[in-house]
């Protein structure tokens, strides 16, 4: 194995992950440097590790003293494994993000690279991008580690998370070579069934990788852990943690044995992910049959919904996009994820036994902003989706406004479905009157429609077609200036509702209507915005 | 060729296709051209048929015209078997031949094709060479690029030799040939001498070194 092949590639696998986002050329040359992530990870270092001991070191109450110790040596008990955890949910989320297009063309397996040359680059180069978590854990308990002399374990703890971080870019090559060979015969195989089962289990990694990462689960987690370590000695992952631990008991044997577990685990991963790159990769995309049965021409989505025959051919494709591309399982995740947002965000509001009325009042913003929010993210991203596909479009003779119409209507049946679907789950859980259930639902569906219209405007103007890992769809920039209007816009549109509570303590019918107007205004105004900005999009070609 | 199909903007003068303005009326041109680009990007989540079917709505080709037409491109271009697999697993070959179809499903009056004999097997090559004349006879003309000058030679009634972006000179072959002084040479010499690049040993000899 050649050491500096595997450094060249390492290289070029962290351009090609930093320069996949850069349109610019100010961009690229800024960020698209790998040194870029140093000088990342040199200020989430130091600026957590300096403002941890300044404000510690003069601030904090001697009250206060026992329970920050605690939690400081917690935190580095539990630092390297919540680090291997976070790099393979990291490495698990590239591998769904990746457009389809990339596997076919990657010319990686086409060059005289080694399994194992590949392995050690990857994981170099895995391990560098994410090399900011590390920089950022062993930052912010620097501080602490030195107000309360624990300065050994915090060294011990940095090295062990280093190490846990290897650890966790061989886990993710090891997983990549296994899914690709288990994938590649599983679809062979199963064809559409496996194509689901594929968005299935992608939308519940995504969904529990919400959780994991939720407040409330971190903190019971850490506690489980620190409880747990000691008797799950026999698992690899806590090794590291292990090690940790014994500096505390001043065990110098347990230390270099853990320490010395954890590093033959990571050279034994790095051999098991080679040997499963060389037996299991398949370089050749793999032909997935759908059915065997013969063809049929599609006529039953004529005229459905109003779309004409060219705009129901446009929305059967979005939906197979949509449920057989696997970077599209994210945006078909985001109301799991939100619901299940929602669903810990509701436990307060019962546990504080409101009344019925004023958990209404609570639920407002809690229902109508994830409804904004998927629909804002699902139209802006409806156009970039496309992809370097887009040719198809604008060689079709189909106009702006058809086109337009067919993009709207699919989130805004989404966006319907979800906002129904959370409005029958919240009216169980918080009795919601009938009346109020309208309220909800008509305020619910003229938000949907008008963030849908927004959200194609800004779909069109900062279209993104590249297919990169990872892709947006939508520009940076459309991204932020997109989510951040149609936030304001629904304030606005709710806000006739919310001055009735306050005023008047309950929702007069004359401010659900006017709510509803100001919806429809907004629908109007940024359907015509939309409008205009996809005919000049389509004058022009931008792949 | 990508402004005659009204997919990008002149940046002076106008272009009509069959008296429709590209630039007033680009819905209109595009129902009555077909396009093949070089290198096609497909939507690789379909399968070739769901492709296909896509295509052929877009241009608003009623179910027995599709049913026929798609089923008849299939057999003859040898995808018959293979039209159910999603075009992410298809060859280079296989996707190109999908654009050709994608091109000709609904009988343009006019063929704009970039490059289209690019990666396809010679049997399929031939056959869109035949088809091409196939259709000029038919009142079907094809714009057609390529580097390839003997596919030129072979299939082209009219030749356009551009060079940086600009024409060098246009004609039949053999008025071209006549044009370069050497009647007798092959179009591949003829543009080489034309464009003032016929001086290739040097280059070899300095790379074979």
């Amino acid at each position: 194995m050649s050491f500096g092949k595997a450094y060249k590639l390492a290289v070029v696998l962290t351009k090609s992950q930093l320069r996949g986002y850069q349109r610019r050329r100010l961009g690229a040359r800024l960020f698209g440097d790998p040194r870029i992530i140093l000088a990342a990870d040199a200020a989430v270092f130091a600026v957590p590790a300096l403002l941890g001991y300044g404000l510690l070191s003069r601030t904090l109450p001697i009250a206060m003293q026992n329970a920050v110790g605690q939690i400081e040596a917690e935190s580095l008990a539990g630092m390297p494994t919540a680090m291997a955890f976070m790099l393979i949910l990291f490495g698990i989320l590239g591998e769904i993000s990746q457009p389809i297009q990339s596997s076919s063309t990657d010319l990686i397996n086409w060059l005289p690279i080694s399994p194992g040359e590949y392995v050690a680059g990857s994981t170099m180069s895995l391990s560098y991008t994410y090399s900011f978590m590390l920089a950022f854990l062993i930052g912010a308990t620097l501080g602490p580690a030195i107000v309360f002399n624990m300065l050994p374990t915090w060294v011990v703890a940095a090295v062990m998370t280093l190490l846990s971080l290897f650890m966790g870019a061989c886990v993710v090559e090891l997983l990549r070579a296994l899914t690709n060979r288990i994938s590649s015969s599983f679809y062979k195989r199963s064809g559409r069934s496996g194509i689901f089962v594929r968005l299935l289990l992608t939308i519940l990694v995504l969904v529990f990788f919400q959780l994991l990462f939720s407040g409330n689960i971190i903190i019971y987690l850490l506690q489980g852990l620190m409880l747990t370590v000691r008797a799950a000695w026999f698992v690899p992952v806590v090794w590291p943690s292990l090690a940790v631990l014994s500096v505390s008991q001043g065990d110098i044997l347990a230390i270099s044995t853990f320490a010395l577990l954890t590093l033959v685990f990571v050279i034994a991963l790095f051999g098991f992910a080679v040997r499963a790159r060389a037996v299991y990769w398949v370089p050749v995309p793999v032909s997935i049959r759908l059915t065997n049965q013969t063809y049929h021409p599609s006529t039953e989505a004529k005229n459905f919904l109003g779309l004409g025959v060219a705009e129901s051919a446009i929305f059967r494709k979005d939906m197979r996009s949509l449920t057989r591309r696997r970077e599209m399982a994210r945006l078909l995740a985001i109301p799991f994820v939100l619901a299940v947002s929602l669903g810990l965000s509701l436990f307060p509001i019962r546990g504080a036994a409101l009344p019925v009325g004023a958990g209404f009042y609570a639920l407002i913003p809690v229902y109508v902003m994830p409804v904004a929010i998927f629909c804002a993210i699902m139209s802006m991203t409806s156009i970039g989706q496309e992809g370097s596909a887009v040719w198809n479009l604008y060689v079709a003779p189909i106009t702006p406004r058809q086109l337009l119409k067919v993009k709207l209507v699919l989130p805004v049946l989404l966006g319907l479905a979800f906002s129904v679907a959370m409005l029958i789950f919240l009216g169980f859980v918080l009795n919601i009157t009938l009346a109020n259930f309208v309220i909800l639902l008509s305020l619910s569906a003229v938000i949907v429609l008008g963030e849908c219209a927004l959200g194609l405007f800004f779909a069109a103007k900062f279209a993104d077609f590249r297919d990169i890992i990872r892709s947006r769809f939508v520009s940076a920039w459309g991204s932020l200036f997109g989510t951040l209007i149609s936030l304001i816009l629904v304030g606005i549109t709710a806000s006739p509702i919310l001055i009735s509570i306050v005023i008047h303590g309950s929702i007069g019918n004359e401010y659900v209507v006017l709510s509803c107007a100001i919806g429809l205004i907004i629908f109007l105004v940024s359907w015509r915005l939309a409008e205009q900005q996809m005919a000049k999009l389509l004058r022009e070609i931008l792949v | 060729m990508k402004i005659i199909v009204g997919i990008m903007k002149p940046d002076s003068g106008n272009i009509e296709v069959l008296g429709k303005d590209v630039v007033k009326d680009p819905t209109g041109v595009k129902g009555i051209v077909g396009f093949v680009p070089e290198s096609p990007r497909l939507y690789e989540f379909l399968s070739g048929v769901e492709y296909l079917d896509f295509v052929a709505d877009v241009h608003g080709l009623d179910s027995a015209a599709k049913r026929e037409r798609i089923t008849d491109f299939l057999k003859a271009l040898d995808l018959e078997g293979k039209e159910n697999e999603l075009i992410h697993g298809y060859s280079q070959g296989m996707k190109q031949k999908l654009a050709i179809i994608a091109g000709l499903l609904h009988r343009p009056q006019i063929l704009v094709m970039d490059e289209p004999l690019n990666s396809l097997d010679p049997r399929t090559a031939r056959i869109v060479k035949d088809l091409i004349h196939k259709l000029r006879d038919d009142g079907v003309p094809t714009i057609f690029s390529t580097h390839v000058l003997e596919i030129a030679d072979a299939i082209c009634d009219r030749v356009v030799i551009m060079d940086n972006g600009r024409v060098v000179e246009e004609g039949s072959t053999g008025e071209l040939k006549e044009k370069a002084g050497s009647p007798g040479s092959t179009l591949e010499e003829v543009f080489l001498k034309l464009t003032g690049s016929s001086d290739t040993r040097e280059i070899v000899e300095a790379l074979s070194r």
